[in-house]
């Protein structure tokens, strides 16, 4: 089934690539969840991430005489994804509030966070992401979000596995040194 | 200094380590407690992340049908990139006609000039090939004129002969070769920049 399925998308890519705008709309329908999603883990703005995502499959179209197929088309298009989510970001300089040094993440004072409701923590932690830097945030997504292997992800972003591996460390990290207060003290809440 | 995991962890925790690494941190693991709770950590970690909600994204359908009025309506694929792309793969097989040319015409004179020297040619062959004593031209003047003598003249003899006789070829075979190295520079380039924009900033 899944032989007969990657069969067909390669059928699908090479209309696409001869200049079939129907074909060139089915994988868009097949992928543009998946992108939107990577782009949304991105830069945490959902009118962004679907516009970057429009933005990605436009850029495809454009270069798909480009795509070879030894590449999964979905690492690919996520490796357009990103770079369009981050000029989408500059361009339209809505990253999120300045608000992210503000939130003092690394002060485990207890205070109002001892209530945070689910709902706080979960924009706590998306804030968290966010103020990770752009390569690394990159690496956690796929790896957390997508569930890729260093190899697909090294595949993906054109880079050594083992900055791969370097560059989860540091943004699980620092995401850990950010949280982790505020985490001990949720938990505790919990108990 | 320790000998905690801490930097296998991440890699243990995803999956990724292999063979005796993983008997060693699993071993490690049972013993350390300060490890353990650095798994811990990360296990934590990953499941508050997995909490972060995505938003509801519209109809896969309907952004198609958006993405496909926005395609430009023309690709870069035309059939003038078609010709440019044959005349692109030319280039290298081109260069190495051109290299083996050279190399077979250096070859085939060497040869000559070898049986020349042995007497295997006839008088009409052998008039075809110059003998290096007959083109040294400027050196046997300068000689006649008593402003080279010895050593001297068989050094500027040499030198001439080098420079009319193999000087351009290992001109012109550099000159293939970069010729060559220059387009195969251009080729990797493209092959790995499946598309045209740089990649995330380290």
């Amino acid at each position: 089934m899944v032989v007969v399925l990657e069969v067909s998308e390669t059928e699908v890519i090479r209309s696409a690539q001869s200049g079939d705008r129907n074909a060139f709309s089915e994988l868009v329908r097949i992928h543009a969840r998946g992108v939107f999603n990577v782009v949304y883990r991105m830069c945490g703005d959902a009118l962004i991430a679907e516009d970057a995502a429009q933005e990605t499959f436009i850029r495809a179209w454009q270069n798909l005489s480009s795509y070879r197929p030894q590449t999964p088309l979905r690492n690919w298009l996520y490796r357009i994804a990103f770079n369009a989510g981050m000029d989408m970001l500059r361009k339209e300089k809505r990253i999120l509030p300045n608000a992210i040094e503000d939130l003092n993440l690394t002060d485990g004072q207890p205070s109002l966070e001892s209530q945070v409701s689910q709902q706080e923590r979960t924009q706590l932690v998306q804030k968290a992401i966010l103020s990770l830097p752009d390569a690394s945030r990159a690496v956690l997504v796929l790896r957390e979000y997508e569930d890729m292997s260093y190899q697909e992800i090294s595949a993906t972003l054109d880079i050594p596995v083992g900055t791969v591996m370097s560059r989860l460390n540091y943004a699980r990290k620092l995401l850990k040194d950010k949280l982790e207060p505020k985490l001990l003290q949720v938990e505790a809440d919990y108990v | 200094m320790s000998n905690h995991v801490t930097e296998w962890l991440n890699a243990y925790y995803d999956g990724e380590l292999k063979g005796k690494r993983i008997q060693q941190v699993e071993e490690h693991l049972a013993a350390c407690e300060v490890c353990q709770h650095e798994l811990d950590a990360l296990q934590s970690l990953s499941g508050m992340l997995q909490e972060v909600p995505v938003p509801e994204f519209p109809s896969p359908e309907r952004f198609a049908t958006q993405v496909n009025l926005l395609l430009p309506q023309k690709r870069t694929t035309t059939p003038g990139t078609h010709l440019f792309e044959i005349g692109w793969w030319m280039i290298p097989v081109g260069l190495l006609a051109v290299w083996v040319f050279i190399s077979t015409a250096s070859l085939l004179g060497d040869a000559m000039s070898t049986a020349k020297n042995l007497g295997l040619l006839d008088s009409t062959t052998a008039s075809f090939i110059s003998a290096p004593s007959e083109t040294v031209v400027v050196t046997s003047t300068l000689g006649q004129f008593g402003m080279l003598q010895g050593n001297s003249l068989q050094w500027a003899e040499r030198t001439e002969n080098f420079t009319r006789d193999s000087f351009p070829q290992i001109v012109l075979q550099v000159s293939v070769a970069l010729l060559y190295l220059t387009w195969f520079a251009v080729w990797w380039t493209r092959h790995t920049r499946q598309i045209s924009e740089p990649l995330l900033e380290s």
